[in-house]
């Protein structure tokens, strides 16, 4: 092949298309950048679809939703969860509430690692985000990208900062920017509760709906999605209170 | 066996105040010329001459008169006290213009003396500075030697009684009237003394005379105060010019913060905290500080902390000067990072922290924690600091939301119909929550309603006002 094709290809940034196993078949011995499996969601049927088995580390993730991705959040808890043994930073950046520390805590992440970043502007929001993925330090980055406008190249820029590390890197933008392209390896979209739409995967499925149900979370871990298991009497009587 | 090594800063009253080479320049002390530069030496100005006559040597030359400053003279010294503490920790300041060293006991460190000197020969230059050396096994002979030529100053091979005696009495200033006797009895050298029987010239000079004596030769123990460096840290650079722009500060505080890290490198402290004070033209001082969740004393880090301050700094008048100071030093902890961490972790996790609060603010960045309360917003704790972690394991956590609101916000209700953004139902509760009533009792009913899309609010009513209120969101 030809040296420079060869260069770009194993870029971790250029899109492969489905030629994953074609991929793998040329570079066996330096390949583990390129075959870095991901880091478990937490829920089976995600895990199932997702190209890597479960949410990439080298890449950026997009989430786009309603409400300032609110609800969105319960996506990662499982991987928070993981993460909190590596004692390393997990960072929310311009947060729209307060996590819940008692919750975190009961879930048994280390609040102690919980950084929380609230820039003043967008300029501040970018330099933070790419700050925190280019250092080693964090596990987790967490960040809300606001209703405003992002060019490809401040986007990429944050992707590349992503690629260097081994960080979670969520992104979290409003519904309305789909329409726009983005360089995230991975981009989703809740439109429903315990609905996940897949926009966009390098080298996997795309555009389809992954439904998380309740019976599919983990049985040792019952808080999935802080919702307990409800019985009709209690629920009756709630009706009855209110 | 001690080496002492006097350094003897001949030069000091001038050096301490202008390293011009171009310009003749002549330091004065009572109407008299001390020291001259080279350029002024050539003009034929000497030492002892009066001001007026300098004036009439320059002629059509510009020549700088410089008034000789000894609070500058002394600042000097003990600079050079701090740089010569990285070879040895034995050492003192000597007659207003010496350096005792003792590097007997660090001869090994050095791997000998030619490295040793070599070193210490680069450190002077590279300061600005020349001195004369002398090397012997007691520091009065080292600086007594510090005048002779440096072929018998360095020749420690040589019996010192013989090194020391072409040297002239009248070096002795201390002892004037003393030298004045013996120089009238016809005795001018140290080695027309030294051949005297001593018991007979102690009769003759006095008590003081005979011990400078058998200090000299080591025979009587020369006691001295050693250095001790300074417990701060202080340090200034002078552009000579008006800045103006932020860019040309940084060579400035590269060199600050390089000298400040030699400095606690080799007192094996460290600080948390550096304060930078830019000296305005019109004498203003504008203080920032820049501040590092851990002490270190990397000089690297604080310049990188420095540009993010630095960044944002609008300079509103020119900036003649730069101050370094460091209020605060703590002994010495290194912090290293997990070399065997999977995961491939090149810095130490208060770097990130150190760099986010210098940029964003300290107000910017914060910290969670648990409290031990039953109020759902008094059980967390939000803190610049590291928050106490006082944790519980708690059962009622199942039911709490991810999302809590800083205050909880009111809910509009239309008849039975509560509403936020949308129509909202109830699908869980009540959990009544009542305490604090100490102080202001608060007793709440907590339901978890959901709207039309399925998301979950955590909302109560307030059963002293009867008001709804949403206080948080699930995830």
């Amino acid at each position: 092949m030809n040296a420079m094709l060869e260069q770009i290809i194993n870029r971790n940034d250029t899109w492969r298309g489905r030629h994953r196993h074609f991929q793998d078949q040329n570079i066996s011995a330096n390949s583990d950048c390129n075959d870095s499996s991901g880091l478990a969601s937490g829920h089976t049927a995600l895990d199932a679809q997702l190209q890597q088995g479960g949410w990439p580390l080298d890449s950026t993730i997009e989430l786009l939703s309603d409400g300032c991705g609110l609800g969105a959040m319960g996506l990662f808890l499982p991987a928070m969860e993981r993460l909190s043994d590596q004692g390393r930073w997990q960072v929310f950046i311009a947060p729209p509430y307060i996590p819940y520390a008692p919750l975190l805590a009961a879930r048994g992440i280390d609040t102690q690692q919980i950084l929380m970043v609230h820039p003043k502007n967008r300029k501040e929001r970018l330099w933070a985000t790419e700050q925190a993925l280019r250092s080693t330090t964090c596990s987790a980055v967490f960040s809300w990208l606001g209703a405003q406008d992002y060019s490809y190249s401040e986007l990429r820029k944050l992707q590349l900062a992503a690629a260097s590390g081994d960080s979670l890197a969520v992104l979290f933008r409003p519904n309305q920017a789909h329409h726009n392209s983005a360089p995230s390896s991975l981009r989703m979209q809740m439109r429903e509760y315990r609905k996940v739409h897949i926009l966009k995967q390098r080298g996997g499925n795309q555009s389809i709906d992954v439904d998380l149900s309740p019976a599919a979370d983990e049985p040792l871990q019952p808080q999935l999605w802080e919702l307990p298991v409800w019985t009709a009497s209690s629920q009756h009587s709630s009706a009855m209170s209110l | 066996m001690s080496l002492w090594l006097c350094l003897r800063f001949d030069q000091l009253p001038l050096q301490c105040l202008s390293h011009c080479e171009q310009q003749p320049v002549a330091v004065m002390a009572a109407q008299r010329v001390i020291r001259i530069n080279d350029c002024a030496a050539a003009l034929g100005i000497c030492q002892g001459m009066g001001a007026a006559t300098v004036r009439a040597l320059a002629g059509e030359e510009p020549i700088r008169l410089l008034e000789r400053d000894k609070q500058a003279e002394q600042r000097c010294l003990q600079q050079l006290c701090c740089w010569a503490y990285s070879i040895t920790p034995t050492l003192y300041s000597w007659q207003f213009d010496c350096l005792q060293l003792e590097i007997g006991g660090c001869l090994s460190l050095f791997q000998g003396l030619d490295t040793l000197l070599a070193e210490v020969a680069d450190g002077i230059s590279s300061r600005g500075y020349c001195a004369h050396h002398g090397l012997a096994p007691t520091p009065k002979a080292a600086w007594l030697l510090s005048f002779a030529p440096s072929v018998t100053a360095m020749a420690i091979q040589q019996p010192l009684e013989q090194r020391l005696s072409p040297l002239p009495l009248n070096l002795l200033k201390e002892f004037a009237a003393t030298v004045d006797s013996l120089r009238r009895a016809g005795l001018h050298t140290v080695g027309d003394v030294l051949a005297l029987p001593p018991a007979a010239l102690g009769r003759r000079c006095g008590k003081a005379f005979t011990h400078f004596l058998q200090q000299l030769l080591g025979q009587r123990e020369d006691l001295q105060t050693d250095y001790k460096p300074p417990s701060n840290f202080n340090d200034e650079y002078w552009f000579g010019y008006e800045v103006k722009t932020n860019d040309e500060l940084i060579p400035a505080v590269q060199q600050l913060l390089q000298s400040l890290c030699y400095f606690l490198r080799n007192t094996q402290l460290q600080t948390s905290e550096i304060n930078w004070q830019l000296i305005g033209s019109d004498k203003k001082l504008q203080n920032i500080y820049v501040r590092s969740a851990n002490s270190h004393s990397d000089w690297k880090n604080w310049y990188q902390l420095t540009c993010l301050r630095f960044e944002q700094l609008h300079l509103t008048s020119g900036v003649e000067g730069l101050a370094l100071a460091c209020p605060q030093l703590q002994p010495g902890q290194q912090e290293s990072i997990d070399l065997f961490s999977p995961h491939n972790q090149r810095e130490p996790l208060a770097a990130l922290l150190d760099r986010l609060r210098n940029r964003l603010g300290l107000q910017a960045v914060k910290k969670l924690g648990c409290r031990d309360e039953h109020l759902p917003e008094l059980a967390m704790l939000v803190s610049n600091d590291h928050p106490g972690n006082e944790h519980r394991a708690s059962q009622h956590c199942a039911q709490r939301p991810f999302w809590l609101m800083p205050q909880p916000k009111k809910l509009r209700h239309h008849g039975k119909n509560l509403y936020w953004n949308d129509a909202l139902s109830m699908v869980c509760g009540p959990e009544r929550i009542e305490d604090n009533w100490w102080q202001e009792p608060v007793s709440r009913d907590y339901y978890i309603a959901t709207d039309k899309s399925n998301q979950r609010y955590w909302v109560f009513r307030d059963r002293l006002t009867q008001q709804w209120y949403v206080h948080g969101v699930f995830a």
